[in-house]
């Protein structure tokens, strides 16, 4: 009994449910960023699964999934650059980075 | 025949002098005029406005109202404002030439209109005209099978028709100049004139319902205009007078009430036939667009279209029950009286009766029946006011009415449904071709009245209570307005006589009741016109039993009107005796018919009790007017009917004109109003409600569902996810359980 298929979707729905639970119930907007990543990731093991595990000629020889997983990598890579980027502006301007208290574009 | 085919050049020729005018020699008038600097002072300021060329620029009038102190009839002090439009010294050369622009393309268009007129009467082969205008017609839309056609065509009762207009135009227009000599907003006189004179001959020229429509409107619209003509003039309670501005909208409006009429039956005719031209409408059965082939088996619809057509006429030509706009109507100056009722205006719908002829000859005897019987109480009923009425133009206005009423009863006893002789719409156009020159005679006439009076009393004067022996002053004015009142009341050998008696005498073949009615009236006609000739130009002592001269009652000394305003008298006194000589005119107008018989209709007069009594009851009004006027004083008249119980409260419910304006009054007042209240009420609660309701949901639901707005991202992230959450399981069951 090798790794299937199913192992790679379990571990990554399990990822993804961690990584919004952080997003969604952390205050800290660093905690909020870590969850997003986390989700990302799950996506990106979801898809290398996929293509590994597809054995359909002549889609099996194109490692979509793979090139796939490669560039949410590097998107990833400058979400976080600009999103950390966005949080040290907001702490120098209001002191915090609870995202409870950044509400200032509501009603 | 070229001579006809270019007869479109009396149609637009008055279009053409009202464009020359507002576009050319009025523009010239005001920019030529000496520029006046601002005024300082309140004096500078009414110099301005006193002496300025033309009144229509002046503000305020109030401040400076006038105070004429009088002593009136009966001894007390009348104070009496002046308030009438600011007077010109003299008028401007550009406010001159657009006179002479006017009156002389109507000149030529009146010319060549005689010329038409004398060579299809008498120029053989004497067929009759019927020419489609082709140069000025053309298709104004098409839609499938319907065709809307601006039509003009010309045929013998248009250019009967056209002659009057286009004669009568060009009198009022000369007589103009001396009456209208130092009025402000002489020019846009000129230009109301003409417009005037080019909206009836568009009805005259018309080939379609389409056209006589827009011509009907038009000419609604110029008499707007030029009642309204002296926009400054106040109301005058005390004289029962309106202002002529709330005269013009109450003309205005009662036309509308007619019009709803004609164009809901024009349109009966459209619908059910799909043509608007009176030529295929009357065709024969075999024409698919006639009439006869459309209502062959729904005539009851069809009278009623065409009642409600003459709902139009009624309205036009001031018939009962909406006379009430005529007697008002006097408030514009005195030629555009003469031009609304000998020609124009009045005139149109019994034209228009007249045009449709064939159609209400196809509709059930109801259909002609409405007409003569309307005609008919028309006539008894205004003739019945005018014997009361003390205003000079007033009684002229009643006259009209009555004559009106004549005119429709011609036209309704001469339905072919009764048989032979056939006279078509002839008998009632005679009497509108005589009635238009002896009335525009004496409207004339009473304008030079004015005029003189004017410039005796220095005000404006109209009860003939102030008048009274101006024969000696003004003799050419007293010998054509005799002339007039003597055609009018149909004396022998005057026009009047000959197309009023030919009328009384068909009806008498034809109803028992129309001609008791006509005959009455004919006494009553004769009654009040020479009182009123009494009272302005007779009275007792005068000469010749009291008819030439006698007490003048006003103040100051009046004088004979200048050649420009008895010109025009003379000429209408020569139409007024001879108009009623053309002998062939209803077979001219409906071949077939017979001519007009004088030798027999004088024989007559001496030997049938028919003809006999239309003369006797004539003369037995004028030898009662002339033995009450000019015998007694007219204070004592006055003193015995007040006296009398019975006397005084019928001359109380006549001189009121039997209270049909203040019935008029309370109808509006409160079933009118009362409706329109319960209008606005839908109006208010109910539309607007449904319009303000969606407004106020929208803005409630927005103002509370704003708050799902928190401005936090993590409640947007949830909210995504969960709708993520509620997709999936939707697709899944709609996958899983719903086959």
């Amino acid at each position: 009994m090798g790794l299937t298929l199913n192992h790679f979707l379990v571990l990554g729905a399990l990822l993804f449910c961690i990584g919004l639970y952080g997003a969604l119930a952390k205050r800290n907007a660093i905690a909020v960023l870590m969850g997003i990543e986390i989700m990302l990731n799950a996506v990106n093991i979801t898809m290398v699964g996929f293509s590994f595990f597809n054995h359909v000629k002549p889609y099996s020889t194109f490692l979509t999934g793979q090139i796939f997983a490669i560039f949410i990598i590097t998107v990833a890579a400058a979400e976080a650059a600009v999103a950390l980027a966005m949080i040290i502006a907001i702490y120098r301007r209001r002191s915090t980075v609870d995202v409870g208290e950044i509400d200032m574009m509501k009603w | 025949m070229a001579l006809y085919e270019y007869s479109w050049l009396i149609l637009l020729a008055p279009l053409f002098a009202f464009a020359v005018i507002v576009f050319g020699t009025r523009i010239w008038d005001l920019l030529s005029r000496p520029r006046v600097t601002a005024a300082t002072t309140h004096e500078e300021a009414h110099a301005v406005e006193e002496h300025g060329a033309d009144g229509e620029t002046h503000a305020e009038h109030d401040s400076d109202v006038e105070l004429i102190e009088e002593t009136g009839p009966h001894g007390e002090r009348l104070i009496l404002e002046n308030d009438e439009d600011p007077k010109v010294p003299q008028l401007t050369t550009g406010a001159k030439v657009s006179g002479y622009v006017a009156i002389g393309i109507m000149g030529l268009a009146c010319l060549y209109s005689w010329v038409i007129l004398l060579v299809s009467a008498n120029v053989p082969p004497r067929q009759p005209v019927d020419i489609h205008l082709g140069a000025i017609s053309y298709t104004w839309l098409q839609q499938s099978t319907a065709s809307y056609i601006i039509g003009f065509h010309l045929d013998n009762l248009a250019i009967a028709m056209m002659v009057v207009v286009t004669t009568v135009s060009l009198l009022v227009q000369f007589y103009s100049q001396g009456y209208m000599e130092n009025s402000a907003g002489y020019a846009r006189f000129f230009a109301y004139l003409s417009l005037f004179a080019f909206s009836m001959l568009m009805i005259v020229f018309a080939e379609n319902f389409l056209v006589i429509f827009i011509g009907w409107e038009l000419v609604g619209l110029s008499s707007y205009l030029l009642i309204g003509f002296w926009i400054n003039k106040k109301a005058k309670p005390a004289e029962d007078r309106l202002s002529p501005a709330s005269a013009a909208i109450e003309a205005f409006i009662t036309n509308r009430v007619g019009d709803v009429g004609f164009i809901i039956g024009i349109m009966i005719l459209f619908v059910n036939t799909g043509t608007f031209n009176f030529a295929d409408l009357a065709g024969p059965a075999s024409n698919p667009l006639s009439v006869a082939h459309n209502f062959a088996n729904n005539q009851t619809l069809l009278t009623i279209a065409m009642i409600l057509v003459f709902c139009g006429a009624i309205g036009k030509s001031a018939q009962v029950p909406l006379q009430v706009w005529l007697p008002p109507a006097m408030e514009g100056p005195t030629p555009v009286s003469a031009l609304i009722h000998a020609a124009t205006m009045v005139a149109a719908g019994v034209y228009m009766v007249a045009r449709t002829f064939p159609l209400f000859a196809a509709a059930g005897p109801a259909a002609f029946g409405v007409v003569a019987w309307i005609g008919g109480i028309t006539a008894l009923f205004a003739a019945t006011i005018g014997l009361v009425q003390s205003d000079f133009k007033r009684v002229l206005a009643f006259s009209t009415i009555s004559q009106l009423g004549y005119m429709f009863v011609g036209l309704g006893i001469a339905s072919p449904l009764y048989g032979p002789p056939f006279y078509g719409p002839g008998l009632g156009m005679f009497h509108l071709f005589t009635h238009a020159f002896f009335k525009a005679l004496l409207f004339l006439g009473a304008g030079s009245v004015l005029h003189a009076l004017h410039h005796a009393m220095h005000r404006e004067v109209q009860d003939m209570r102030l008048m009274g022996g101006l024969a000696k002053y003004m003799p050419v004015t007293a010998i054509t307005w005799l002339i007039a009142t003597l055609s009018i009341s149909g004396f022998p050998f005057f026009a009047g006589f000959f197309s009023k008696d030919t009328i009384i005498s068909l009806a008498f073949e034809r109803n028992y009741g129309l001609w008791a009615i006509t005959l009455l009236t004919a006494g009553f006609t004769a009654f009040y016109m020479l009182r009123a000739y009494i009272l302005a130009f007779g009275g007792k002592g005068g000469a010749y039993g009291g008819l030439w001269g006698g007490t003048y009652r006003g103040t100051g000394e009046p004088h004979e009107s200048p050649i420009t305003i008895t010109l025009p008298l003379i000429l209408l006194a020569i139409a007024s005796i001879f108009a009623g000589y053309w002998t062939p005119f209803f077979s001219y107008i409906q071949p077939g018919a017979p001519n007009l018989d004088i030798p027999k209709i004088l024989i007559d007069v001496f030997t049938t009790p028919v003809g006999a009594l239309s003369v006797i009851v004539a003369l037995a009004g004028f030898v009662w007017a002339y033995i009450l006027y000019t015998r007694f004083e007219l204070a004592n008249i006055n003193a015995f009917v007040q006296n009398n119980p019975v006397l005084r409260v019928l001359h109380r419910i006549v001189l009121n004109k039997f209270y049909v304006d203040e019935f008029y009054d309370l109808l509006i007042r409160y079933v009118v109003l009362g409706i329109s209240h319960i209008e606005q009420a839908f109006d208010t609660y109910v539309v607007d409600g449904l319009v303000n309701g969606t407004a106020r949901l929208v803005l409630t639901m927005g103002r509370d569902l704003r708050h799902v707005e928190t401005g936090r991202v993590q409640t947007y992230m949830a909210a995504i996810f969960g709708g993520v959450v509620v997709l999936i399981a939707l697709v899944f069951v709609l996958v899983n359980f719903v086959k």
